[in-house]
């Protein structure tokens, strides 16, 4: 027997039918005489998943859409079974499947809290100790009697994480539901998992907001088509994540040459680059050099913004100048005194609308991708879930205060 | 870009060996604790269905009543006018209407419970919790529906000015007999319909047809002697509400060794769909 709270996963395979209709009679009749394969007819879901938790360990589960993450968390759940291999969950198990999971819609709120604990195998007296920490969290102290298929999508997810995670669960299994609710009880809900886990309670969180696993998680598990890919320091994890995530999304970069893909604009982007003044890749609190060849048609007069994003649209920083464009090649350079970026792997994204016509000539995308090293980025506060890769040089004082006099 | 992340799983095995297929652990004595444990969820799902049924239909209670009733009705009318049945001195209304109740609860219980999976597919892929909840809920239901059924035979007997004989407890026997075969013929047809899903248009005429097989409108004496024990072997209905009716309106003891049979057949069909269910639900949440 297992201590509560431990996880035991050994060789786990699922499968799911290829084909998934509906399996009625005119179906098998249809299917009778033609003999498929078994590859044919199943898909593997889940290939051979070790793994083993102890009790307080934080597990971020990641991967992209159909890699496995939810189906494996339904088996660890228990409301599905796996095709082959063991499997062993030690202890009271509080789950938050998706947004309604777990909750009957025609039960009120406080009926839910005790139909979940019973079925956790609390008594009613445990459960209606705990039903006032419940109701207080999930904030519905006006909507407990009230039927929870009237619930908003929000206020079912605030019931089903509260009742999951004040059940005192030995292990706390969390999908992506959490990403109904808003950003001030996203925010109470990772500071509930850090208490439970402070408690000894193991969690398993899976979702696609990286910085929320981050965050909570101390370790990460990447599972890639159905197969633990990368499992170790979440950090790590998270890094072979995102990697992959970059080669897989931003096919813009051209594979072979490692050059942008242009959208076609009026406005041709030959040349970009960006490199360490003096040769070499950006260092962080160095001089930086972006050096760009615009190809223009005709004159054009306009502003010229450039955005340095870790790969998405939104930037940590931009700079933006008035240019006016000659016909033929143009060369435009900027330097960055001072780079303000810690170490890691960024992307240029630039944007040219004209002033005269308020036209886009450019519109607002990638096209380069480049290293800075140098310093590694701060530890962040516990309670922050983003940190901006921004590195910032600081000069600290510490001592004692005196006594005002 | 980057160099390809070396990935462990590259090497592995396709596909898993024979002899690591999953087994599940949870034994048969286990099953009633964990049910009990999700008793609330029974009485969540039962208080539910009885609530749409009495609140929803205009006619509320009437309508567990006026199904038997209305049959009853039929039955006297045509068999006793057209063919007539030898019931020994028995008002043939009170005759038929006690097999009638005890068709209708296996009938709902079959036809509803049959489908309570299907039809709570989003509960039954979502909350951990044992499937045989749900088919238990609705046989909950078609019980108290059948209570209610069955306060019509206390008018019956007033109307007849007949009185239930001396014998009547021992009805408890064969009701037993019929519980269990009600059980195991529902999670039967419950596990099956998730993957076979025709079930659900073929159960209402097999239902038909079962009510007619059954000796509701006649009696079991109208099967040929040589085939009642056969008959009480495939149909365990029969010897029940043969007892039942040698109990209650004849005042004999039922036919032990058809009633035998009958009970031997039924926990058979019990544990084969305890067996049946806890295999099939293994794949529950896939088909879903």
């Amino acid at each position: 027997m297992l201590p509560d709270g431990s996880i035991q996963v050994r060789d786990l395979w699922k499968r799911f039918r290829a084909d998934r209709q509906q399996r009625s009679f005119r179906d098998q009749f249809a299917n009778l005489g033609r003999h498929r394969s078994e590859a044919d007819r199943w898909r593997w879901v889940l290939q051979d998943i070790d793994l083993t938790l102890e009790p307080g360990d934080a597990v971020g589960l990641i991967g992209a859409n159909g890699s496995g993450k939810s189906t494996l968390l339904k088996i660890l759940t228990g409301v599905m079974y796996p095709y082959a291999g063991s499997l062993e969950v030690a202890g009271r198990v509080g789950a938050l499947l998706e947004v309604r999971a777990g909750l009957h819609g025609d039960l009120s709120g406080r009926e839910n809290i005790f139909l979940y604990g019973g079925l956790l195998g609390l008594s009613r007296a445990e459960v209606a100790r705990r039903f006032d920490d419940i109701v207080e969290f999930s904030v519905l102290e006006d909507a407990i009697d009230r039927q929870v298929k009237f619930y908003s999508s929000g206020m079912q997810m605030r019931l089903g994480f509260s009742v999951a995670a004040f059940l005192e669960p030995n292990v706390l299994l969390v999908d992506e539901a959490l990403a109904v609710g808003d950003a001030f009880f996203q925010q109470r809900c990772l500071d509930r998992m850090r208490d439970l886990l402070h408690q000894g309670t193991t969690l398993v969180l899976v979702s696609h907001d990286l910085a929320a696993v981050e965050s909570v998680c101390t370790r990460g598990v990447w599972l890639k088509d159905g197969e633990v890919e990368s499992d170790g320091d979440v950090r790590t994890a998270l890094g072979h994540y995102r990697t992959w995530l970059d080669d897989a999304y931003h096919a813009w970069i051209d594979e072979t040459s490692g050059e942008a893909v242009y959208r076609p604009g009026v406005i041709e982007v030959s040349k970009s680059e960006v490199g360490r003044v003096g040769g070499g890749f950006p260092r962080s609190q160095e001089a930086m050099v972006i050096d760009l060849v615009l190809e223009s048609p005709t004159t054009i007069e306009g502003s010229l913004c450039l955005g340095i994003t870790e790969g998405t649209a939104s930037p940590i920083f931009i700079v933006s100048e008035d240019v006016t464009l000659s016909p033929g090649r143009n060369m435009l350079q900027c330097t960055i005194p001072h780079v303000p970026l810690a170490a890691g792997r960024y992307y240029l994204w630039l944007e040219f609308d004209g002033s005269r016509d308020d036209e886009l000539h450019i519109p607002w995308q990638p096209t380069t991708a480049f290293g800075v090293e140098g310093r590694p980025l701060s530890r962040s506060p516990i309670g922050v879930m983003r940190v901006a890769a921004v590195q910032v040089d600081a000069e600290w004082h510490v001592g004692e205060q005196p006594e005002p006099a | 870009m980057t160099e390809p992340i070396e990935s462990p799983a590259a090497e592995k095995r396709k596909a898993p060996a024979p002899s690591q297929r999953f087994k599940r652990r949870a034994t048969l004595l286990k099953a009633p604790a964990e049910i009990w444990r999700a008793r609330m969820l029974v009485r969540a799902l039962a208080e539910r269905e009885l609530r749409a049924l009495y609140k929803q239909a205009v006619l509320g209670v009437a309508w567990s009543v006026l199904t038997p009733v209305a049959l009853m009705l039929v039955f006297t009318i045509f068999f006793q006018r057209v063919a007539t049945i030898d019931t020994h001195g028995v008002p043939y209304s009170l005759f038929v209407y006690i097999g009638l109740i005890a068709w209708n609860f296996f009938s709902a219980s079959l036809s509803t419970g049959g489908m309570s999976l299907v039809n709570q597919m989003h509960l039954v892929n979502k909350l951990k919790c044992p499937r045989e909840v749900f088919p238990l809920a609705y046989m909950f239901v078609a019980a108290f529906n059948t209570v209610i059924a069955g306060l019509v035979l206390l008018v019956l007997f007033a109307v007849n000015g007949f009185a239930p004989k001396i014998t009547s407890p021992v009805a408890i026997l064969p009701l037993i007999v019929q519980l269990a075969f009600t059980l195991g013929v529902t999670l039967i047809v419950a596990s099956v319909t998730v993957y076979l899903r025709d079930l659900r248009h073929a159960l209402p005429i097999l239902l038909q047809l079962g009510l007619l097989a059954t000796p509701i409108a006649y009696g079991l004496d109208q099967i040929p002697e040589n085939l009642q024990p056969l008959y009480s072997a495939v149909n365990p209905l029969g010897p029940v509400i043969d007892s039942y009716r040698a109990t209650i309106l004849y005042g004999t003891m039922p036919n032990w060794s058809l009633l035998g049979i009958g009970a031997v057949s039924s926990f058979v069909f019990l544990i084969a769909g305890i067996k049946l269910f806890r295999r099939l639900e293994l794949g529950f949440a896939d088909v879903a």
